[in-house]
């Protein structure tokens, strides 16, 4: 038998809180720490950091420390060095990002979807736009705040330990962190795009890896027959994987400039449009 | 609270508006919206919502215009229940109902405590830390109800709110929204098929049907005029002159195998008794009619329809409420109900809450 309060007390001042686009992405980080998938993902991320700066320790030694000296020539050889190495500090990480965005972004709006949230929300004052916004943002938020340590990390303990002489350049996070942001709202667009297309979690984490798999064999597919380099630009993941290098000066074997920013806004802006088609109010049923 | 004129919202997917030119001015109260499925209750509640644009026609509610640019701070003003399990599974109710307040404008922590505050009131204090997943019906629609009031909205929509519920849990939910009425003050906009919950809590109905208001009025009307319709059987059959002489009482809806179905002039029963011993006929049944709620909302939907239902036939084309002229009196008789909404609903004809501002105050209708 339920026990109700003698009355209800009025309610504190409204428009006193955050915009609503913060609070939606709060409350999806909140679902995410629930769902506990950070475990393997995080510790695999862990594994990836700890061996970037073991490296750069590595590397430290055997600059300063003579009994290394004879190693110092094989290890130029196993190890990327310069402009590649720079960019090498952020693309083992993209690729499992890949499939974290996937797992995580494919239910953000199928999870609103099968839950039918979404038309409650716009009951709310929740513009279409702020929806979006939350969604794209936290889609984004994610894979940047993942890669984040990998650009700032190596390039501090670099500087502590060898100064502005050390392997990481001193430039680095001027250049990493832009292409950073590129490619975390790739990956977000994309997999908000796909998540609003699907109708459960589930199937969203399938729409995802599908379009990221599918238009980069598409791409490949049109690359061998027609020879054109340039299709490549519309495959996600050679484009997160290129946008490190362009920016540290390493010339992709792939994809040049032009392909690359013109297949990542191809992508950008067409799932972007898809998502707020499919996410509009009229779409939903009350 | 609430006023539209000549209001249509079409579906850009289709031809045909799903709401058709509704004129309509409804006050503070418990409005029941009764319709069948498809009649746009749910359209409606769409545009009063302002997530649908009228295509024609003008309306306010709270005194805000329909579709304009204030819409989304005038849903923060609203409180919406849906029909359907609009719940996030995997949180707890504490969790989603704080999450709907702070979406509606609350601070965080108000938002928090305000979420306690509320599922007290709607009787769920003890299980708001659980996932939804594991609620039976009736809680989860308490939880829509709280997320619906945790922002202290002016007006909220309650769609089918009793749906899936046992009796108690029916009861329940239906002594909520009266308390939510009667202690806060909120205008209550009920949309239901369920006539025993109109009748139970609603001061003002609405019919609807394909888009069209069919009949509008207040309950209290509605109920006056029931009372007056009375059921009589006599000892001996009348004669065709005592027949005739019925119509002295009222109005003579149907006869059938000795039984009369009246609508009495005045709500006097005791003026049968003097008519039947002037008559010199023998009365040994009289039955008050008060429990044809749906036959008022028979009549008004499918007028063609209630012969040999107890009811009287109506003419076949209803009345246009947006015609603004009276109905024939046949059309919906014995309901207490007249299509001509604007009129019907006038604030001196509204019941007001106990504690809540009378709304014949014009300048408290402008500021609403």
């Amino acid at each position: 038998m339920p026990i109700y309060a003698p009355t209800l007390p009025p309610a504190p001042d409204l428009h006193q809180g955050h915009p609503p686009a913060l609070v939606l992405m709060r409350f999806d980080f909140t679902r995410l720490w629930r769902q506990k998938i950070g475990r393997f993902f995080g510790f695999a991320f862990l594994m990836m950091l700890l061996w970037k700066v073991a490296r750069i320790y590595v590397d430290h030694l055997l600059q300063t420390n003579q009994a290394f000296r004879p190693m110092q020539d094989f290890a130029k050889t196993v190890l990327t060095q310069g402009a590649d190495f720079q960019a090498d500090l952020l693309n083992p990480a993209s690729y499992l990002l890949w499939f974290l965005v996937a797992l995580v972004g494919g239910g953000l709006v199928a999870r609103d979807t099968l839950y039918r949230v979404r038309p409650l929300m716009y009951a709310h004052p929740v513009a279409p736009k702020d929806y979006l916004l939350a969604k794209l943002g936290f889609a984004s938020a994610l894979p940047f705040t993942i890669l984040l340590p990998f650009a700032l990390l190596p390039w501090l303990m670099s500087l502590l330990l060898a100064g502005t002489s050390g392997p990481v350049w001193v430039t680095v996070p001027l250049r990493l962190l832009p292409a950073m942001a590129v490619s975390s709202v790739l990956m977000g667009s994309l997999a908000v795009g796909a998540s609003s297309m699907a109708a459960t979690p589930r199937a969203g984490i399938g729409w995802v890896l599908g379009l990221v798999l599918g238009t980069g064999t598409l791409a490949t597919m049109i690359h061998g027959l027609t020879g054109i380099r340039a299709i490549d630009g519309l495959n996600p993941v050679m484009l997160a994987e290129a946008w490190p290098q362009l920016f540290v000066g390493v010339e992709h074997p792939m994809v040049a400039w032009l392909p690359a920013v013109l297949g990542t806004a191809f992508h950008i802006g067409i799932w972007t449009f898809v998502a707020a088609r499919r996410t509009r109010p009229s779409e939903v049923v009350i | 609270m609430i006023a539209f004129e000549n209001l249509e919202v079409r579906y850009t997917a289709t031809a045909t508006p799903a709401l058709k030119g509704l004129t309509l001015s409804l006050e503070r109260g418990i409005v029941g919206l009764l319709g069948p499925n498809g009649a746009g209750k749910s359209t409606l509640l769409k545009a009063l919502l302002g997530l649908l644009i009228p295509s024609r026609g003008s309306g306010t509610v709270l005194g805000v215009p329909l579709g304009a640019a204030g819409s989304s701070k005038l849903r923060s003003r609203i409180g919406y229940m849906p029909e359907y399990d609009a719940l996030i599974e995997d949180a707890s109710a504490y969790e989603q109902v704080a999450f709907w307040g702070e979406l509606s404008g609350l601070a965080p922590e108000a938002a928090r405590d305000r979420a306690h505050e509320v599922l007290y009131f709607v009787g769920l204090d003890e299980s708001r830390y659980r996932p939804v997943s594991g609620y039976s019906t009736g809680m989860r629609q308490r939880v829509k109800l709280a997320q619906a009031l945790v922002h202290s909205p002016e007006l909220i929509f309650l769609d089918e709110p009793t749906n899936g519920l046992d009796p108690d849990g029916r009861r329940r939910m239906l002594d909520l929204v009266l308390r939510v009425h009667a202690e806060l003050g909120t205008g209550v906009i009920l949309a239901s098929h369920l006539l025993g919950d109109v009748e139970r809590v609603a001061d003002q109905l609405v019919i609807l049907d394909q888009g069209q208001i069919k009949a509008a009025g207040s309950m209290a009307g509605l109920r006056k005029a029931l009372a007056k319709r009375v059921e009589l059987r006599f000892l001996d059959p009348l004669d065709g002159a005592k027949e005739a002489a019925l119509s002295d009482l009222g109005t003579m809806l149907e006869a059938r195998n000795g039984l009369y179905d009246l609508e009495l002039t005045e709500a006097d029963p005791a003026g049968i008794f003097r008519w039947a011993q002037l008559q010199g006929a023998t009365l040994v049944q009289v039955t008050p009619r008060h429990d044809r709620l749906d036959e008022v909302l028979l009549r008004a939907l499918h007028p063609d329809a209630v012969q040999g239902s107890g009811l009287r036939p109506t003419p076949p084309e209803p009345p246009r409420l947006d015609q603004a002229k009276p109905a024939p009196d046949d059309a919906i008789r014995g309901s207490g109900l007249r299509p001509t909404p604007p009129e019907l609903l006038r604030p001196d004809q509204a019941k007001p809450a106990p504690d809540v501002p009378s709304t014949t105050d014009s300048s408290a209708l402008r500021e609403c």
